[in-house]
């Protein structure tokens, strides 16, 4: 069977480079008379984003398999990421981002100033400042500061780039998270990982190429739109891999029935499928024989590579890992095991990190410790085995939430509040990368004295999305879908790459 | 992912044909500005002197803008002046600082020449073809020659749809395919009819000659499932779903205007009507329910019950979205560029945007969880009271008054919502569902009008008994309008007290006192609160019964589907600009109009959403009916005339044959009088479409997009044509129509949704093998086997569903238990057959329609030897495998396997 597709694989190659090298010709010829080589049909829904390469790009290729790797525009710093999202929100002046006068300031009135033109999700009237509910010390040869909310992530502390003064423009998760994955608050966007393998495929055509985890016992906010593929096609949208059940829906086979079962079932279908290709000879076809090919390689890899039981007992312990529960712990192992297979993108969900003092868990002071506790470990030790695996160069890690938390403690609609607890707040909070192409122990952006806003080196969303865009290879400002008759980019009509942070 | 090669090809040559034409003949021919000049503007000036840019003062995107004085002073194209226009005089430069198109290469001499000539003439502005619609067009003559017949396809032309293909192909040098086999063309049919396979008993009436392709045709035209299978189409387009949406993504019960939808197609709604009931069912005169259902349609954009949102800002966020929607569904335009500046491309300019927001700017809807304005559905019962209140008004009122109160018990509007509510003071907004009271506290309605009713409608729910309410006019300070005792309710409850009449607009005080409760205690929770106009006839007996039946009615727990309702004139909205789109810094007020680049406003038309839809189905509009026909050509053939169905614009692509969609929108408004059915009659009857798909390579290379048509269509299945013609052939597809959506079996754990405990309760008996259409819809997590094949979560209107071909979707036909058991059924009925070889054949007939080929029986027989040789060797693997069988022998097993094979071919999977 495998000799049959390589065969009709070869065939259909062949005969697309005899019409390729003809559609070059009379595209050439037709801008040669001028007036009328409609390159911005080029333009645009080129992955590649360079009109001139289009035809360079190879169809048949991207017709029978649409994950098919392809090199990125600008030679790339990192194959792979893994994006960390605590959805909810962390608190920024909890874990990272060091107040002090914030500290001295604590149960004083909010300054009127801060507050005018705002809105707040929650908070009404003049809330009081919030000190910081953590201790911090500054760690490892950058100096970076650390609260003892993550007392293993000093290990790493010089491995990752601080940017210290996001911001974004959206105070409720829902929006926030999409804002954050998508570019944009309202629904419809490919996310960042459907992006990235529509533009470079994937690595290992036994797995999928964007894998999605989640933690915490809730899918984020804003839904599986996150992870969604927008208008982009469907295959680029993420596959979410779960800790129970069929890690993948479907992967596993009927009771009853064995792989050879299988494979047999699978040769039958594609060698009538195959005589059906000669029938209406659409490509569509062996593009399936191609999938099920896949599918029943895929029904042997997933499992493999979801199974966290076969891991050298120190590796398990370097994590925490719980086999056989969902954990942030099992997922970043997982996330680790996925990149070294050659998944493009691996984004894990983390929920449980609004910390309003509503409830005990979503308090800063008790819940946000625990939440604390349950990632400082893992992520640790993610960095530290990429590292060891010689992996960590190729790898980029982005670590956030949605947005941060205010400086203020919450006090919602005149009632007070259970337990300590700080609002939503958009205008700086902190987030960090690491690995390939980025500056170890570096620091940038710079909030006031009590955190309220960036006041150096404030960074958006956008300028987060183009720099991994950047570090996977792309100019973002190139890296266009048309849609409805426009060109459309995941930073929309801003975004800056940070060079700051860039190695 | 197949591209567009083929069509760039033929443009390609066309425009090398028509530049050889132009600059080969006389210098003094006609240059023409929609084909040969407005491409040029658009691909090499637009970008940087158009809708969002206007560099130097500058623009090429209107006639006006294009002849005005730039920021030199002078404009930079003079009629008839080449030579003393300043863009000829740019485009010839030599510095690159002054020449354009600046930073890129210099136009072609042709292009130059073009646009040099076109001046001369006078530059001529004209419209794009998408603006314009001809008046009528002649089908091309068709002779016949000996070569067509002789090649087996005489039969091709079948009727005037033909002659536009015909002649097309012929331009190419390329002949029709033969006409497909019965089997092939009734399955396509079917599938392109109802979604579904044709039952074996209609299938053998069309092959033994009972039935003609016509009466086949019309046959299926009249079944109920033909509503269903097109009504799948428009809830994509509707954004129908079965939840809000968003964060939390509730419930929400709109299944009723899904069901309006299956029952509009099925009795063949004019498309005009069908449009109108839509956006505008509530400005009819005297709206009947279904009128009323239909205007879901735009109740179907998402509902933001997230803590801490602003509803205002979700408000907006749904009414941009209904007007995108809008342009979309009936325009093929993307409005929403406009929204921000002006469109880079097509002739719509920004304020132009606002000008239509303020149609659909005027709706009662408020992004507040109870999603009011909702219609009841009272019961006979309950339907008593309503009557009882509605016959003594006929009697006693006037026609003001009766509507006023029909609407009320309809959908109680209009009210004032907690979000109205200001000024809080031991009292709290509590998130946008209501307002909380505690002893002591007060509140103002800001603005708020009173009706100069003599009562108040109270919806609380209260938590203590003697509460005292009190109702000022201004102030603490003002008069008193009303006060009342509240007493403890078991549930939420609208309750009637009398106030003092005003008739002004006014802050309406609310202060509540309890002092046997402690401070800061929830005392009660309001909803909202609503003053309308009195009841006639207070005095005259009998009233008092019909004022209990009115508060029995507004109390009645009922069915509800939301629905939209057009503002009281005191609670009307101004539109202004949000300048660059952000609705937090607005501008100028503007009025409900249309665009001026396409068809003219009738002065006669009300100008609300009603107009709206009257302009939109104005036989004038140069893009409505182009867009339907479009669109069904696309359900049809898997390609548009215009290759891309979401824009006919000026940056769309050419039709690939122009004169036929144009033909098929006149007919479609004139001769079909909108009929859908019509449409797709007069596309399925064409020899065109009943082609074989049959193909070479070769012809592949030539026309990968079948834009010719030299062969029939031959597309995967939807989503839920997959699992519906799989139910089918296995006898389990139930044909109950209509209500709530159902949840067919899927994963446990798919369903995690943030603080909402809604549960996927699988369905039981027939509702779990219901069609796909009725399958519940939850738009964070919608049913994950029709994810994987392509179908959308249908947040916003989706046009075109990308179909794309992945492992997962193996995954899912061979290992979803639904396929199973479908697999299972198939095989078990195949077992009156005698022998093994009969019962694959009828296995694979009941499939596909198809007598099986000696290979594929082969290659099947030997997946069956190796199944049951398996299934004998491990004895309990059978009974693992057939789950639902009580008596699982390894020969149903093995013919269990064979039949989820053929459920896999392609063959299966795809319309051919």
């Amino acid at each position: 069977m495998e000799e049959l597709i390589k065969k009709l694989l070869q065939e259909k190659l062949a005969r697309e480079t005899q019409a390729k090298t003809r559609r070059h010709f009379i595209k050439n010829c037709a801008q040669g008379l001028g007036g009328l080589a409609l390159s911005s049909i080029f333009v645009g829904c080129d992955p590649l984003g360079k009109p001139q390469q289009k035809s360079q790009v190879s169809f048949s290729e991207r017709d029978l398999n649409p994950l098919a790797t392809l090199a990125p525009p600008f030679g790339p710093n990192v194959k792979s990421v893994i994006y960390l999202h605590m959805a909810g929100a962390p608190s920024q002046l909890e874990m990272f981002d060091y107040k002090p006068a914030l500290q001295k300031l604590s149960g004083q009135d909010c300054p009127q100033s801060l507050l005018e033109g705002k809105k707040f999700a929650f908070i009404k009237g003049t809330p009081k400042l919030l000190g910081p509910q953590a201790e911090f010390k500054q760690e490892g040869e950058s100096g970076n500061w650390v609260s003892n909310f993550m007392p293993h992530f000093k290990k790493v502390v010089d491995d990752v780039a601080f940017l210290k003064a996001v911001h974004t423009d959206q105070f409720n998760h829902g929006p926030a998270q999409l804002f954050m994955h998508t570019g944009s608050a309202r629904l419809g966007r490919p996310s960042i990982g459907a992006w990235a393998t529509y533009g470079l495929g994937s690595e290992n055509q036994n797995l999928p190429g964007f894998v999605v985890l989640t933690s915490g016992g809730n899918t984020p906010d804003a839904g599986k739109s996150v992870w969604g593929s927008g208008f982009l096609p469907s295959v680029y949208q993420g596959v979410q891999c779960r800790s129970e059940g069929d890690p993948v829906l479907y992967i596993e086979d009927p009771d009853g029935i064995t792989r050879d079962l299988k494979k047999s079932t699978i040769d039958a279908i594609n060698k009538i499928n195959k005589a059906e290709y000669a029938k209406y000879a659409d490509p569509e076809i062996l593009a399936r024989i191609n999938q099920y090919e896949m599918a029943y390689r895929m029904q042997i890899a997933v499992p493999e590579v979801m199974n966290i039981n076969s891991e050298p007992e120190n590796i398990k312990q370097m994590y925490g890992v719980e086999p056989g529960k969902e954990s942030f712990a099992n997922n970043c192992l997982l996330a680790r095991k996925l990149v070294e297979d050659g998944v493009r993108f691996v984004q894990l969900f983390d929920w449980g990190w609004d910390t309003h003092g509503n409830v005990r868990e979503g308090s800063i002071d008790l819940g946000l410790r625990n939440k604390c506790r349950e990632i400082d470990r893992p992520i640790t030790a993610l960095i530290l085995d990429l590292k060891q695996r010689g992996l960590l160069d190729e790898t980029l890690i982005v670590w956030g939430g949605e947005f941060g938390r205010t400086p203020m403690q919450e006090n919602r609609g005149n009632t007070k509040m259970a337990y300590m607890g700080r609002d939503h707040h958009g205008d700086a909070f902190t987030m960090w990368m690491a690995g390939g192409g980025i500056k170890k122990g570096a620091s940038h952006g710079k909030t006031d004295d009590i955190g309220f806003s960036g006041i150096e080196g404030r960074v958006s969303v956008h300028d987060v999305h183009a720099t991994i865009l950047h570090l996977l290879g792309f100019d973002h400002e190139q890296f266009t879908h048309e849609f409805q008759g426009r060109n459309f980019r995941l930073t929309d009509v801003e975004g800056e790459v940070i060079r700051e942070i860039l190695a | 992912m197949k591209k567009k090669i083929y069509k760039l090809v033929q443009f390609f040559v066309l425009a090398a044909l028509m530049v050889c034409l132009s600059s080969c003949g006389s210098s003094s021919e006609k240059v023409d500005f929609s084909t040969q000049i407005k491409p040029i503007l658009n691909n090499k000036c637009i970008t940087c002197h158009g809708g969002v840019k206007k560099n130097g003062g500058f623009s090429v995107l209107f006639e006006e803008e294009a002849f005005a004085d730039t920021k030199s002073g002078k404009p930079a194209i003079i009629r008839g002046d080449a030579s003393g226009s300043e863009l000829i005089r740019r485009l010839n430069e030599d510095d690159p600082e002054l020449r354009m198109p600046y930073e890129k290469s210099k136009l072609s001499d042709q292009e130059i020449d073009l646009l040099t000539r076109w001046i001369d003439q006078g530059a001529e502005w004209g419209e794009h073809w998408a603006y314009s619609l001809p008046e009528n067009v002649e089908v091309p003559a068709i002779t016949q020659e000996a070569s067509f017949a002789s090649k087996g396809n005489s039969d091709f032309l079948k009727n005037n749809i033909d002659n536009f293909i015909y002649a097309r192909l012929k331009n190419e040098g390329l002949q029709p395919n033969p006409s497909a086999e019965k089997n092939s063309i009734a399955r396509r049919l079917a599938l392109d009819i109802t979604g579904l396979p044709s039952s074996q008993k209609l299938f053998q009436n069309f092959e033994s000659g009972k039935l003609t392709y016509e009466e086949l045709v019309d046959s299926l035209l009249t079944k109920p499932t033909y509503g269903e299978k097109w009504a799948t189409w428009w809830l994509d387009l509707a954004r129908y779903a079965d939840s809000k949406g968003y964060e939390k993504d509730m419930g929400r019960s709109i299944w009723q205007y899904r069901d309006w939808v299956i029952k509009s197609f099925n009795k063949d709604l004019p498309y005009n009507q069908f449009t109108t009931e839509q956006l505008a069912g509530d400005l009819l005169p005297e709206p009947s329910v279904d009128q009323l259902i239909a205007t879901a349609f735009h109740r179907n954009t998402m509902n933001n019950d997230e803590g801490g949102t602003d509803d205002e800002e979700y408000r907006v966020a749904t009414v941009i979205d209904r007007l995108n929607t809008t342009f979309e569904v009936w325009q093929s335009t993307t409005i929403g560029c406009v929204q921000c500046h002006s469109h880079p491309y097509d002739p719509f300019k920004h304020e132009e945007y606002y000008n239509l927001m303020a149609f659909f700017n005027n709706s009662r809807d408020e992004d507040t969880p109870s999603e009011s304005p909702v219609l009841k559905f009272y019961s006979p019962e309950q339907q008593k009271n309503v009557d009882k209140v509605l016959n003594w008004i006929s009697k006693n009122g006037n026609a003001a008054q009766l509507t006023t109160y029909k609407n009320f018990l309809q959908f109680t509007e209009p009210v004032y919502k907690s979000h109205f509510f200001k000024e809080f003071k031991n009292s709290v907004y509590d998130d946008h569902a209501s307002v909380v009271f505690w002893d002591d506290g007060n509140c103002v309605i800001e603005n708020g009008y009173t009706n100069n009713a003599s009562y108040v409608y109270l919806n609380y729910s209260s938590h203590y008994d003697n509460t005292k309410m009190i109702i000022r006019d201004g102030n603490a300070e003002g008069p008193i309008l009303g006060q009342f005792t509240i007493n403890k309710t078991k549930e939420n409850t609208t309750s009637q007290f009398p106030i003092k009449r005003i008739d002004k607009k006014t802050n309406i005080y609310i202060e509540t006192q309890n002092n046997a409760v402690a401070p800061e205690i929830n005392i009660l929770n309001a909803y909202w609160m609503g003053f309308i106009e009195d009841m006639p006839e207070k005095g005259k007996s009998g009233f008092r019964a019909v004022n209990a039946a009115f508060l029995g009615a507004l109390n009645a727990k009922t069915e509800t589907v939301p629905i939209m309702a057009e503002n009281p004139q005191y609670m009307k909205r101004t539109t202004q600009v949000f300048d660059r789109g952000s609705f937090m810094i607005k501008t100028d007020t503007v009025a409900p109009t249309t665009p001026g680049s396409l068809n003219e406003w009738n002065t006669d038309w009300p100008q609300n959403r009603l107009g709206l839809s009257k302009w939109i189905v104005s036989k004038r509009n140069p893009l409505t009916a182009r867009t339907l026909v479009n669109r069904v050509w696309h359900q049809i053939y898997g390609q548009g005339l215009v290759s891309t169905i979401e824009d006919i614009g000026s940056q769309s692509e050419p039709p690939s044959h122009p004169a036929l969609l144009d033909w098929l929108a006149l007919r479609f408004m004139n001769e079909h009088n909108w009929s859908m059915k019509a449409l797709i009659k007069e596309i399925v009857m064409s020899g065109t479409y009943r082609q074989s798909s049959e193909s070479t390579p070769e012809m592949y290379e030539l026309d990968p997009e079948n834009e010719l048509y030299a062969r029939g269509p031959r597309i995967r299945l939807s989503a839920e044509q997959i699992r519906d013609q799989a139910l089918a052939v296995a006898g389990l597809l139930s044909s109950k129509m209509y209500g709530p959506g159902v949840m067919p079996p899927q994963p446990d754990g798919v369903w995690k949704t943030v603080y909402n405990s809604a549960q996927w309760i699988e369905s039981k008996g027939e509702d779990r093998y219901r069609r796909g259409v009725y399958t519940y819809l939850k738009r964070t997590s919608p049913y994950p086997a029709f994810l994987t094949f392509d179908a959308g979560s249908r947040e916003v209107c989706t046009i075109r569903r990308t179909i794309t071909n992945t492992p997962l979707q193996a995954l899912v036909t061979l290992n979803d238990p639904v396929y199973l058991e479908a697999s299972y059924q198939l095989a078990k009925n195949t077992f009156q057959a005698a022998n093994v070889d009969e019962r694959i054949a009828s296995a694979y007939k009941k499939a596909t329609l198809s007598e099986i080929e000696p290979a594929t029986l082969s290659a099947l027989k030997e997946l069956y030897e190796n199944s049951l040789n398996e299934f004998n060797q491990n004895t309990k693997a059978a009974g693992l495998f057939l789950r639902f069988e009580d008596k699982p022998t390894p020969e149903l097993a093995a013919m269990t396997v064979v039949s989820n094979a053929i459920m896999n071919l392609d063959e299966f999977l795809t319309k051919a």
